[in-house]
């Protein structure tokens, strides 16, 4: 793995001139402020569209935060997984930490970034991790088979259910974060 | 009512164990096709076309070669009167060939993409909004395409 991934906060640069906060529309104001980092350059940017930032902030919401189900830390790890796949440091940095404040884990994270999604991990992060690569790589070749290794580590319908939508989410946000600005490091 | 894209493309029946599922998630589901409408079947498209915008979403699910969503947004594009035959084969004006090949980049490649790949779309006649909405639809679709994937798996699993 490359050595760009980082557990350090990192900042993110739009390649097009975001809005501007101060003369913001009030959909714009009302769709920013259900985001999750209100007034950062990358909502800002997305801002431009109103109507798609309408539906997709209270729906990356719901996938990261909805109560029961898959757990949260279990989340931010797929979604790390996939951000790695995808190369994207600003998504891997935000959510490894997230898994970490929830997990005081940072050694999986700290192997993921140096030997990739194929590290040795315990038996529910393996499951996760090779479900994450498999639905990020192939969605195709995903078939009943590839649930066996979730269900052997207690996963119920709900929890799967909320596991695709957490590797999903961040198809889409790895490809909205790499295309429309780059990562700082500060 | 609209139908909805996911149950659909899944081939999820309405009393389906895992259409069921999914009704325990309701906002998954409400802005899941929220997203899919306000992208491909806006009432104002503004700047990028609804033939450019389904156009868009049909390139990302022929790359990720799924049929159903293939299906589906080849039957908007003849239902927005474009020329399917033409869009596929690429025999399309330089804007739309520009935007298709940024799609293809952002579907297969979204590491690679650079501060020039947008510069190029400008060109092509983007406006801010535009560059926007075009990543918002490869991102929506890359999306769905993995949402359906997944709950086919979890049907077929709850068959056998």
């Amino acid at each position: 793995m490359s050595g760009r991934f980082t557990l350090e906060p990192v900042e993110w640069a739009a390649w097009i001139p975001p809005v501007d906060a101060a003369t913001a529309t009030p959909r714009q104001r009302a769709a920013l402020d259900a985001s999750p980092q209100r007034d950062s350059p990358y909502f800002l940017t997305l801002a431009h569209d109103v109507d798609s930032l309408e539906q997709r902030s209270p729906l990356f919401h719901a996938v990261m935060y909805v109560p029961r189900g898959l757990p949260r830390a279990d989340r931010e790890l797929a979604t790390v997984i996939v951000s790695i796949i995808n190369g994207c440091v600003y998504c891997s940095s935000v959510h490894a930490r997230r898994f970490v404040e929830l997990t005081k884990r940072p050694d999986v994270i700290v192997r993921l970034y140096d030997e990739g999604p194929g590290t040795q991990l315990e038996p529910r992060q393996r499951a996760i991790a090779d479900f994450a690569a498999k639905l990020t790589r192939e969605p195709q070749a995903i078939a009943a088979a590839d649930l066996r290794p979730l269900r052997e580590v207690g996963m119920d319908d709900l929890q799967i259910h909320d596991l695709i939508h957490a590797v999903a989410m961040f198809a889409n946000a790895n490809r909205l974060m790499q295309t429309l600005g780059e990562p700082v490091t500060a | 009512m609209t139908t909805d894209i996911v149950d659909t493309a899944a081939g999820l029946a309405s009393d389906s164990p895992v259409a069921a599922l999914r009704q325990q998630r309701e906002a998954f589901v409400r802005h899941t096709q929220g997203s899919h409408d306000v992208l491909i079947t806006p009432s104002d498209p503004g700047g990028v076309s609804l033939i450019e915008r389904a156009a868009a979403a049909l390139r990302v699910a022929s790359i990720e070669r799924d049929a159903a969503l293939v299906a589906h947004y080849r039957k908007r594009l003849l239902e927005v009167g474009a020329d399917v035959v033409a869009i596929e084969a690429m025999n399309v004006s330089p804007r739309l060939e520009a935007i298709l090949r940024h799609v293809s980049l952002l579907t297969t490649a979204p590491g690679s993409a650079t501060r020039s790949d947008l510069e190029t779309l400008r060109h092509a006649g983007l406006a801010e909004r535009d560059i926007v909405v075009v990543a918002q639809i490869v991102a929506c679709v890359s999306y769905q395409i993995r949402v359906v994937a997944g709950l086919r798996a979890l049907a077929e699993e709850m068959r056998a």
